[in-house]
């Protein structure tokens, strides 16, 4: 086998930085982790011991991976639409003219560029029983409450947080796929007397609709593997109540070093979200073609 | 995704042998002076000086020391373990030891240690199936923190009775506790790992209850000493702000709250953050009467060589210099949190001018320090998620204990082949 001739060797070297790089902590760790998944593996005691599919068989059976597996999908399906239609709306707001443009969308864009180790620590001291969300709430004459302490608040707080954090980055993205959309196609509904919200049902939306598609797609795999907030803000309590799947993972990993039924987890998990991905590219390809 | 850090790691590690670039770090001199790599979670600088003495009166030597941080040094031990580049002394945590030295990864040390034996304390946090495996550096207990101000306000006496006993824990915290006016009267901890059971089990440890039977082989979780203190800790409910640690040390600075259970880490912050806050320490609290005994959890910071190290004799020799008293002072005196594990200290000038600290230095004495089983974790995790349970008021107490213990049992179980 040899390089095709229009291509040549050139573009082999050119591409191999990233080839080598991708190979070296890419495949060769996510083959490694797969083969791992299949043993039971902690480093102290020794190389992996291949056990078959007792990792994937105990995972089935184990009922605080499927609290966390329900709780990461909570998460996903409580914020994601948030996030979305917040981010679309955002972006609307931001493509028409308005005055100070520019620093509304430096504020919108401005916590994608904090880290979120950053945005959890603040938020944690946000919503603490002396935080700032209470002091509001007191002003207000509402009663505060401990939100990061209760069961039924804790995991809604991190995903409200979350949405705020993520929207401004989508918005960005939705702006460019706005901006593409020709100006022509306005112009012409509005000559056949089209209103402001039947344009955008019949021309933004569906003009959109791969913006969309990735949007979704990202989002959905990024909140899918919810971490750091967990590990800031809550360590996964109160009562697992905030306990996700990749939080979960890492404590199997380690603080019980067990890494066989860590990358078991992770397979497990990465197949959750395959499928979720796998629906929604069949979902608007489906709407595209009718 | 594990397996894809761990070995992202190994290679990590060997592209500079590869390339040469550390080719004279890899230690393989046996000319020139020894170097010992020596991995520790404490600030370069306050260890720094103790190690450059080190080095002083050992010229043949050298000290390569790495620091780690609490958030993810123990996935950089494991990962070193794994790809075989584990330094040669390491400070662990006295709660990961167990795992480390029933996985068999720590040098036994007990015929070179024998010298030291009388020398410190707590050698049991450093043993595994009665061989010795690390040295006792640093130890660190719980004790209560209580503000006087608020106490005189509530109409008590601070001096005469603090709240080193239920009876008095309870009076004072009810008279305190004015949630409408943003004071509470004890901080109660829930909501976090690994930190609740530092604050129950005291309790249960004063009434006499344990986790574990004293050979370790069964689980006493379900007994009457263990429901007395849960439901005495329950019943704290009404009197105290529910909170993570960090908040409730804050609240405790902002004088919102009476009577705490913390750590001595707070003798660091509390000066600058709080200068004009009047406060006591005393003892965890007990049941009255019965002799029973003020006990807190113990936990400490243990100094051991992995298995496979070169330099066995030199690591050695460092780590018995580290837990000397002195140096091991030197340490506790700027980092506050932790106390020498080397005996005596209490009666050192700077424990009897610094009452407070000297608290700590005492109520270690009397600390529980868990056994270094290596399924202790996961049994510290059920204790913990049934007593929450129990708090949030899903189970009933003794559900909580009762599930508890057979959770602890099918750990104990497990271990039997």
């Amino acid at each position: 086998m040899h390089t095709p001739g229009r291509h040549g060797p050139s573009t082999l070297v050119f591409l191999l930085p990233w080839l080598l790089t991708f190979g070296i902590f890419a495949l060769y760790p996510l083959a490694d982790s797969f083969w791992v998944s299949f043993t039971r593996y902690n480093p102290i005691q020794g190389p992996p011991v291949f056990i078959g599919l007792d990792n994937y068989a105990r995972l089935l059976r184990d009922p605080i991976f499927w609290t966390s597996l329900r709780n990461t999908l909570i998460f996903v399906v409580g914020t994601i639409p948030l996030t979305t239609v917040g981010a679309l709306l955002v972006a609307l707001a931001l493509n028409r003219h308005l005055p100070m443009k520019a620093l509304f969308r430096a504020a919108w864009f401005m916590p994608t560029i904090v880290s979120m180790v950053v945005i959890s620590l603040v938020f944690k001291n946000f919503y603490s029983p002396f935080g700032f969300l209470n002091a509001i709430l007191s002003l207000l004459g509402l009663p505060g409450h401990a939100w990061l302490q209760d069961p039924d608040t804790a995991l809604g707080a991190i995903m409200l947080m979350d949405v705020w954090a993520a929207v401004g980055y989508y918005a960005v993205i939705f702006l460019a796929g706005l901006q593409a959309i020709p100006a022509e196609l306005y112009e012409a509904a509005a000559l056949d007397g089209g209103s402001g919200w039947r344009k955008h049902w019949h021309i933004t939306l569906p003009l959109l609709r791969s913006t969309m598609l990735f949007i979704l797609v990202i989002n959905t795999i990024r909140s899918f593997q919810v971490f750091i907030e967990i590990f800031v803000m809550t360590r996964g309590g109160p009562l697992d109540s905030t306990l996700t799947t990749v939080y979960y993972l890492y404590d199997r990993a380690f603080n019980s070093f067990e890494l066989g039924y860590a990358s078991a987890l992770a397979w497990a998990l990465f197949a959750v979200t395959l499928g979720a991905s796998l629906v929604y590219v069949r979902v608007l390809k489906d709407r595209g073609a009718a | 995704m594990i397996g894809k850090i761990m070995r992202t790691m190994s290679w990590l590690l060997l592209l500079p042998a590869v390339t040469g670039v550390f080719g004279c770090s890899g230690g393989s001199t046996p000319a020139g002076p020894i170097t010992v790599h020596f991995w520790q979670f404490w600030e370069a600088d306050v260890v720094g000086p103790i190690l450059t003495r080190f080095e002083a009166e050992n010229p043949g030597i050298k000290v390569q020391m790495k620091q780690l941080t609490w958030q993810n040094g123990r996935e950089e031990i494991l990962a070193a373990v794994a790809a075989n580049t584990a330094p040669d002394l390491c400070e662990l945590g006295s709660t990961w030891f167990g795992r480390f030295a029933a996985d068999g990864a720590l040098a036994d040390i007990s015929a070179e240690t024998d010298s030291l034996r009388a020398r410190l304390r707590q050698w049991e946090a450093a043993m595994h199936n009665g061989r010795v495996y690390g040295v006792p550096w640093v130890l660190g207990t719980r004790a209560v923190f209580y503000n006087k101000r608020l106490f005189r306000e509530a109409g008590l006496n601070p001096d005469l009775s603090p709240p080193d006993t239920w009876p008095r824990l309870m009076e004072a915290a009810s008279k305190i506790h004015k949630p409408d006016a943003g004071t509470y009267g004890f901080g109660r901890n829930s909501g976090e790992r690994y930190v609740l059971f530092k604050k129950f089990m005291p309790l249960a440890w004063s009434n006499g209850g344990d986790v574990l039977s004293a050979d370790g082989l069964q689980s006493v979780f379900n007994s009457t000493e263990n429901l007395e203190a849960l439901k005495f800790w329950l019943s704290l409910k009404s009197v105290s702000l529910t909170e993570r640690q960090d908040q409730i040390d804050q609240a405790f600075k902002q004088e919102r709250i009476g009577i705490i259970q913390s750590g001595a880490w707070l003798f660091k912050t509390l000066p600058t953050d709080a200068p004009k806050l009047e406060y006591g320490v005393c003892r965890m609290p007990r049941p009255d009467g019965n002799n029973r005994v003020n006990r807190s959890f113990g936990g400490g910071e243990i100094l051991v060589i992995f298995k496979n190290s070169p330099r066995r004799e030199a690591a050695l020799k460092l780590a018995a210099f580290l837990a000397r008293g002195d140096n091991a002072l030197a340490l506790c005196r700027v980092a506050k949190s932790v106390q020498p594990a080397a005996v005596g200290m209490e009666n050192d000038d700077y424990y009897q001018a610094n009452p407070g600290e000297r608290t700590f230095v005492e109520q270690l004495t009397t600390a529980v320090f868990p056994p270094n089983d290596p399924s202790w974790q996961e049994m510290e995790n059920a204790v913990e998620n049934w007593v929450e349970k129990a708090m949030f008021e899903k189970v009933t107490a003794e559900k909580a204990l009762e599930e508890a213990d057979q959770e602890i049992v099918a750990l104990l179980h497990a271990r039997i082949p």
